[in-house]
C-alpha cells in the first residue's frame, strides 16, 4: 500500500465558512493534480456537505464545529465531513417539475448534487454521536 | 450577515437584464428576488439573468432561481440565462433548470435571439 496523507480543517457553523472548506479542498486537489473540472465538482460537493452539516447536523449553532478531513490515497481522494447531528436519513430526491409547479418549496438540492458530483458517497451516524458524510473522488477520473 | 452580492438591472429593447456578481445563495437570494420583483410592474416579459463567471452558486441559490422561474411561468414571462461558468452550466443541467429557461452563450447572443 502506498503512502497517504491526511489533513483536517474545523469550521464554525456559520454560513459563509463553507468557502474556507472549499479553498482547503482546492489546495489539496491542486497538489495531487486533479483537473480543473474535477476541482469544481469537489468544491461544490464540499460546500454542500458543509452546509448540510451546519444546517441539519449542527442546527446553525456557531459554537458547533464542522470537521472536514481530506485523505489522499494512491488512487483517490477521500473527503469526510463531520457534524454533531444524528443524520438526516434517506430523503427523496427533489423533482424540479414539482417545484416549478409550486407543489413543494424549492429546496433539497444539496444532497442531490453531492451524489452526482463525486464518485462515491456514504453516510454514517456514529453511536457515540455525530454524523459523517464520506465522499470519494477518483484521482484518475 | 455579510451579503457578498452585486445586482444591477438595465434594459435592452424588450429584454430586462439582471446582472449578478458574487454569491448566489439563500442568504443573498432576496437581493436577486427584489430586482426581479421590481421588473414585473414594468411589463417585463423577457428577463435575462446575466451571471458573472466568478459567481458562487450553491443549492440555496439554485432554490432561489427555481422559485423565480416558477413565478415567471405563472406570469407568462420567459427567463434567459447567460454568463455562468461551464461548471454551473453543468449544475443547472443536472438540476433541470435548463429545461425551464433559455441558456445563451453570451449576452450579445441573448439580445439577438431571446
Amino acid at each position: 500500500m502506498g503512502a497517504c496523507s491526511r489533513t483536517e480543517l474545523q469550521i464554525q457553523s456559520i454560513i459563509g465558512c463553507e468557502k474556507i472548506a472549499m479553498d482547503f479542498a482546492t489546495s489539496v486537489a491542486r497538489k495531487i493534480g486533479l483537473s480543473d473540472a474535477r476541482i469544481e465538482d469537489l468544491k461544490t460537493a464540499v460546500s454542500e456537505a458543509c452546509l448540510n452539516a451546519m444546517e441539519h447536523g449542527n442546527k446553525m449553532d456557531p459554537e458547533k464545529k464542522v470537521i472536514v478531513t481530506l485523505t489522499v490515497e494512491d488512487s483517490r481522494l477521500k473527503i469526510d465531513v463531520h457534524d454533531d447531528g444524528k443524520g438526516i436519513g434517506q430523503i427523496e430526491p427533489p423533482r424540479i417539475e414539482d417545484q416549478i409547479e409550486g407543489k413543494y418549496r424549492a429546496r433539497g438540492w444539496g444532497m442531490f448534487l453531492i451524489k452526482r458530483l463525486v464518485d462515491g458517497v456514504d453516510f454514517e451516524t456514529r453511536p457515540e454521536g455525530g454524523n459523517v458524510v464520506r465522499m470519494i473522488i477518483k484521482r484518475t477520473a | 450577515m455579510n451579503k457578498n452580492i452585486e445586482v444591477s438591472t438595465n434594459q435592452s429593447g424588450d429584454i430586462f437584464i439582471i446582472r449578478i456578481k458574487g454569491d448566489v445563495t439563500s442568504v443573498t437570494g432576496e437581493v436577486i428576488e427584489d430586482a426581479y420583483q421590481k421588473l414585473s410592474p414594468e411589463g417585463a416579459q423577457k428577463i435575462l439573468l446575466c451571471f458573472d463567471r466568478e459567481c458562487y452558486i450553491n443549492s440555496g441559490g439554485i432554490a432561489v432561481l427555481i422559485g423565480m422561474t416558477s413565478e415567471s411561468r405563472k406570469k407568462g414571462q420567459k427567463i434567459g440565462i447567460t454568463g455562468m461558468s461551464d461548471h454551473f452550466h453543468k449544475i443547472f443541467d443536472m438540476v433541470g433548470l435548463t429545461c425551464y429557461t433559455q441558456v445563451f452563450p453570451s449576452e450579445d447572443a441573448a439580445i439577438k435571439d431571446f
